[in-house]
């Protein structure tokens, strides 16, 4: 009995021995109710076919007036508009970004926390928001603005969620062009899954531009070495006549 | 000066597989729509200016081609805060440098690239995206 049991025993600690190397070392856990930090969008290679230009794979569910608006849409993703023909409002103006639209710039972005709101900073154009923790409402009949007015609470010790209204109509909710409206809310669901990583989950929803929520889900890592420097929209530009055969 | 006569070379329709993965990340605001991204060029040449400036760095450069004319090309990096976090400073490059150039070409036919690979006055190709 004792011979046929000593293979087990050692073909257990062989197995124990392999499972113990077997897991990646993983990051430590994510600190309780902080998102401090410079973190840069890194979506998976999966989301790479369209997460450069737009939230999903499918087109969200467009009303009869914000279709009409988007195929007046000229973006510059697609190879055919440049910079001379597109008019993508961020391109031809530098106008602000607005939210979400902000994700798609390839720039990272910090969250500097306060006691009575959080500060979030897009490096792309120095893009401000300012969140509020304090408690206060959202304001029911907001002024319009380009990055909107923003509130945040900790829904547990790892996920914050920001709701967003008062944006104005001048930005497009992504690169393609897709529109929206002065009703545009946003809610951005932070979830800090470990130290150096962040769930960001959208819901994007408004009565006049949108049939139904147009939901999503990007990812970013945390960027302990960077600092945010300055990015310019602003700027000369490639002036093609001149370098012309 | 016999160094600097450079060679222009003219590769079509290669690595189709990097495009697809280095597109997804590379570019800022501009997009792609101006350049040619279905060819990739090459050129050998002689740094004139380089501009480290927002939005998007600029490099100047001049070759001879193979009539032993002289060409001035432009060629467009990313910005600078993303070369910095590369390892870049607005000194990496400068006027004299010798350097080879590979990126996609204006589509309008001008001598203006956008770079994806530049091989440095040492011989070591410069890393152009932060990680």
């Amino acid at each position: 009995m004792v011979r046929s049991f000593v293979p087990q025993v050692a073909a257990l600690a062989w197995a124990s021995l392999l499972c113990a190397q077997a897991p990646a070392p993983a990051a430590p856990s994510a600190p309780a109710r902080d998102l401090t930090g410079i973190w840069m969008v890194r979506n998976p290679s999966s989301m790479r076919a369209y997460a450069g230009a737009t939230f999903t794979k499918e087109e969200p569910d467009l009303t009869p007036w914000a279709l009409a608006k988007y195929k007046e849409a000229k973006n510059s993703n697609n190879g055919i508009y440049t910079l001379e023909t597109t008019n993508d409002p961020v391109i031809t103006k530098c106008y602000p970004p607005g939210v979400p639209r902000v994700y798609f710039h390839p720039y990272p972005f910090e969250f500097v926390s306060t006691p009575n709101y959080l500060l979030m900073l897009y490096e792309y154009d120095h893009t401000l928001r300012r969140i509020y923790t304090d408690g206060r409402a959202l304001p029911r009949d907001p002024d319009p603005n380009w990055m909107g007015t923003s509130v945040g609470r900790w829904e547990n010790d790892t996920t914050f969620v920001v709701e967003s209204v008062g944006f104005n109509d001048k930005t497009w909710l992504d690169r393609l062009g897709h529109p929206h409206s002065t009703e545009l809310r946003v809610t951005e669901r932070f979830r800090r899954t470990d130290r150096d990583h962040l769930q960001i989950d959208f819901i994007i929803q408004d009565p006049k531009a949108l049939q139904k929520p147009w939901t999503s889900t990007f990812f970013a890592e945390l960027r302990p070495k960077w600092e945010l420097g300055e990015i310019s929209c602003s700027g000369d530009y490639l002036d093609f006549k001149t370098f012309e055969k | 000066m016999r160094h600097l006569r450079a060679k222009l070379l003219v590769s079509v329709a290669v690595a189709v597989a990097a495009l697809l993965i280095l597109s997804a990340r590379g570019w800022a605001h501009h997009g792609t729509a101006a350049f040619d991204t279905e060819q990739m060029v090459t050129v050998k040449g002689v740094i004139t200016d380089f501009v480290y400036t927002n939005p998007h760095v600029q490099v100047y450069f001049e070759c001879k081609n193979e009539k032993g004319e002289s060409e001035k090309w432009q060629g467009e990096l990313t910005a600078p805060n993303k070369l910095n976090r590369a390892g870049w400073t607005k000194h990496t490059l400068k006027p004299g440098d010798e350097v080879t150039v590979t990126g996609n070409r204006a589509k309008n036919g001008g001598r203006t690239l956008w770079i994806r690979k530049l091989v440095g006055p040492d011989g070591n190709s410069l890393q152009l995206f932060e990680e």
